[in-house]
């Protein structure tokens, strides 16, 4: 039945390495967990780490992968991999010898991805696991605390979740606090000799509008308890890790399957294990009708950078880029076709989605461009904190809104949680059919 | 060179997640139903119809971009031809419009029948701990088949199990080499093979119950009132058909004068004129005495009203709904009143509402079997329910 051993993974893990290093890798070291299905969608539930908080959100999460699977919506999973220095990936012990490889080639382009696109320096890949270590059993501290106790810390975590996307979406410098910020504007204001900040209010919190904000309201909020912004750090934390694989997963997918690719054809695999190699690769790139698979654009994209302008040009793509831009760049009109790309919306008086524009002549860049909003953070509404009143502690938010109204059932709901944590009132400013709009 | 870690299965990380998970979903059904018992919908529906629930769901809120045409998205057609102007994906199937539903608001929908919605609901209850004497059994024995004997009479002879038997001899036979199937020889029946069909007696605790509903259908009860008492009358009578076996519901209306009604006319027909209630209840006792006598039915009474009941009439109401509390497991005086009721009365009687009609009166009468309530938004019907079987004296 089981067509391999440790023993034999090994031996052709020393194969593929050799292979992936002659065409240019670079990768953290790979630890394989070799696990059984059912933990493999515990893995996934709790998004590959090792160890994570609990949360009944990664319970309600592995039912439905578990179910997904179950009726075969997807096929089997086969990969997973984090970005940590070493990193940990997990092999399903029911997959196949081929299956196994590819997931091995795969990782490798994951991996070295991890390492050297310019989205992931602040990652911090040398102490993520042991910083999620930590937050799971301080999560777990908390909760077994009778002063705090599971509910509580739930409902931390729930409305913390709600916002967790609220973050800078670029790789930062650290945070600074008010203080700092303060620090930094009155310098400003001391050597400014253009009169360009004459009028600034140097009396406003944030000074500018702050985009974190999980981290302004552990920051300013008069109602939270040490361990409440305990747990929302923990949160934000995560965010942070989590925030460059969201940024880059078409070009991330794209990098491992176009190296997986290569790193098979050179192992000169005997039929047994290529044609079903061959069989895998094909369902992991075919195009996704009605949606975009990552794993089939990313690879589209690289292959025809390296057919235009070398692999080395590739090098340089996964180095600088992040989906946005890699799209932006080299999705042309010729590709657009190829992929039948097409954009629609929802139309209300008809009830129904209807195409607006395909990749011909006239449509295709308006095609990208729609496809450029989407990928990324950019399916996620930018809020920001506009302004703090001092004297009621009001907190006043704003979204940055860029064509696209916000749904304003949830948006109802997740500002229901923000003052939960916030703990006094929260208020925030639209714009819907074109008119202002207040929550 | 990449490591290799084999483990076996340790302890099975997401089961604690899974399970509050659950939890949550368990206890955002029951949250609903408590919103959907006094639904129009399901009000004065039967049986096995089933009842869709909407649950709202245990959704993770974010921020989100609306489903419109601002928000436009791409996605990738394969072989397709396509052109501007098609229509993709089915038309969404409408959705039963709810008050105070968003639009766009998605739920998840459980479906129950009626009976699993009781159980849903009374679950909450802890049955087994409300106070039990209002439910009185009447023991019933009944006899069951259970398993088989060697002995009994010709009419229960199992033929299946004896057969078995026989076939079980006859192959230990062969086996042993005493009896040869190719033979000529028969393999007779012994009286061992013989099995009777075992009947148990068994006591069962059946049970009757006889429920009046009376209500005042007067002037004064409007529309909105009776659907008060209507979505009350609702839950009492399926909470006490999942208690009873057999329950036999008498619909009394009354005005000046009181009558038994269908239910359809209970519920839709309103008269105009002033309002006895003694009259409903006095034609309550009558009915148990001919038609339920309280050695083997158990009774329950609820009336509805809205507290305007003619003062003269006052006195014999009460003397009538003693009697009736000494024969009736539980007397329950319902008043729907409704904001403007308050106004209309502290004009009439003066300000403090306890001055005026039965309710005050009924104080001394209160107790375990005899309970008043009032209620004036559909919201108060669950609370109210659980009052009366809860325990509550007031």
């Amino acid at each position: 039945m089981k067509d391999w051993t440790v023993k034999s993974l090994q031996e052709w893990d020393k194969k593929i390495c050799e292979s992936g290093r002659k065409f240019g890798l670079d990768w953290y070291p790979i630890d394989y967990e070799i696990i059984n299905y059912h933990e493999m969608i515990g893995a996934m539930a709790y998004l590959g780490l090792p160890t994570h908080y609990r949360h009944w959100s990664f319970g309600k999460l592995f039912e439905q992968t578990h179910t997904r699977y179950n009726l075969g919506m997807e096929g089997l999973p086969y990969e997973m991999i984090i970005n940590s220095n070493p990193s940990i990936a997990y092999l399903m012990a029911e997959n196949p010898l081929s299956t196994h490889l590819l997931t091995m080639s795969h990782c490798l382009g994951h991996s070295d991805f991890f390492k050297h696109n310019r989205m992931f320096i602040n990652t911090d890949a040398d102490n993520s696991l042991v910083r999620f270590k930590s937050a799971a059993k301080r999560i777990n501290k908390y909760m077994e605390d009778p002063s705090i106790g599971a509910e509580k810390v739930e409902r931390i975590l729930d409305a913390a979740h709600a916002i967790k996307y609220q973050i800078p979406r670029t790789p930062e410098r650290k945070r600074r606090t008010h203080k700092e910020m303060l620090d930094f504007y009155k310098e400003v204001i001391r050597d400014d000799k253009t009169g360009k900040y004459k009028d600034f209010d140097i009396e406003r919190i944030p000074l500018r509008p702050d985009y974190n904000l999980l981290a302004f309201i552990t920051e300013h909020s008069r109602n939270l308890e040490e361990w409440e912004k305990d747990v929302i750090s923990i949160v934000e934390y995560e965010s942070h890790y989590f925030v460059p694989q969201a940024h880059t997963k078409i070009m991330n997918e794209g990098w491992a399957v176009f190296f997986h690719e290569k790193i098979m054809h050179d192992l000169n695999l005997p039929p047994k294990l290529h044609i079903p190699f061959l069989k895998l690769h094909n369902q992991v790139v075919r195009p996704h009708i009605g949606r975009v698979n990552p794993y089939h654009l990313g690879y589209k994209l690289f292959k025809k950078i390296e057919e235009e302008q070398g692999l080395e040009a590739c090098f340089v793509a996964r180095e600088v880029h992040d989906d946005v831009s890699f799209i932006r760049k080299h999705l042309d009109q010729k590709m657009c076709q190829e992929l039948n790309l097409f954009s629609y919306s929802f139309k209300k008086t008809r009830k129904v989605n209807t195409i607006d524009e395909i990749s011909d002549k006239e449509g295709w860049a308006s095609v990208r461009n729609n496809l450029l909003k989407t990928v990324g953070l950019n399916s996620v509404p930018v809020v920001c904190v506009d302004n703090l009143d001092r004297k009621s502690h009001t907190l006043y938010l704003q979204h940055e809104h860029d064509g696209r109204d916000l749904d304003i059932p949830y948006a109802n709901k997740v500002l229901e949680y923000v003052a939960d944590l916030w703990g006094d009132e929260v208020k925030m400013y639209s714009t819907l059919e074109d008119e202002p709009w207040e929550f | 060179m990449s490591v290799f870690r084999e483990h076996k299965s340790i302890a099975d990380r997401s089961a604690a997640d899974r399970q509050r998970h659950k939890h949550l979903i368990d206890r955002a059904i029951k949250d609903s139903i408590h919103d959907v018992i006094a639904e129009e919908s399901i009000i004065g529906q039967s049986g096995n119809k089933k009842i869709k629930i909407p649950v709202r769901g245990i959704k993770e809120y974010q921020f989100i971009y609306g489903n419109n045409e601002k928000n436009k998205r791409v996605a990738s057609a394969g072989d397709h031809d396509i052109k501007p102007g098609d229509q993709i994906g089915k038309k969404k199937p409408q959705q039963r419009p709810r008050t105070g539903d968003d639009e766009g608001e998605e739920i998840y929908e459980v479906e129950v029948n009626l009976e699993e919605l009781a159980e849903y609901l009374f679950a909450d209850l802890n049955l087994p701990d409300l106070e039990k004497k209002k439910f009185k059994f009447v023991k019933e024995k009944t006899l069951k088949r259970k398993g088989f004997r060697k002995k009994g009479i010709q009419p229960r002879l199992s033929k299946r199990e004896t057969l078995k038997r026989r076939i079980r001899r006859k192959n230990a036979a062969i086996k042993a080499g005493s009896y040869d199937p190719e033979g000529d020889e028969r393999f007779p029946f012994h009286k061992d093979d013989l099995k009777y069909k075992n009947l148990k007696a068994r006591v069962k605790e059946s049970s009757s119950a006889a429920v009046f509903f009376m209500m005042d259908v007067s002037g004064s009860m409007g529309k909105n009132k009776k659907y008060l008492a209507r979505a009350l009358f609702f839950l009492l009578y399926q909470f006490l058909r999942h208690r009873y076996e057999n329950v036999e519901v008498i619909f009394i209306s009354h005005t000046v004068s009181a009558k038994e009604v269908s239910e359809q006319d209970f519920f839709t027909r309103g008269e105009s004129g002033g309002t006895k209630m003694s009259s409903a209840v006095e034609l309550g006792l009558e009915i148990i005495e001919k038609r339920y006598h309280p050695s083997s039915w158990n009774i329950y009474t609820f009336y509805c009203g809205d507290g305007e009941n003619w003062p003269d009439d006052d006195p014999k109401a009460l003397e009538m709904l003693e009697r009736l509390n000494e024969l009736a497991q539980l007397v329950c005086y319902t008043e729907v009143v409704t904001a403007g009721d308050h106004r209309r009365r502290e004009f009439l009687f003066g300000s403090d509402p306890s001055t005026y009609g039965l309710w005050d009166r009924l104080e001394q009468l209160a107790g375990d079997s005899l309970k008043r309530s009032r209620i004036s938004t559909k919201d108060e019907i669950w609370p109210l329910f659980k009052r009366l079987f809860g325990g509550d004296t007031k």
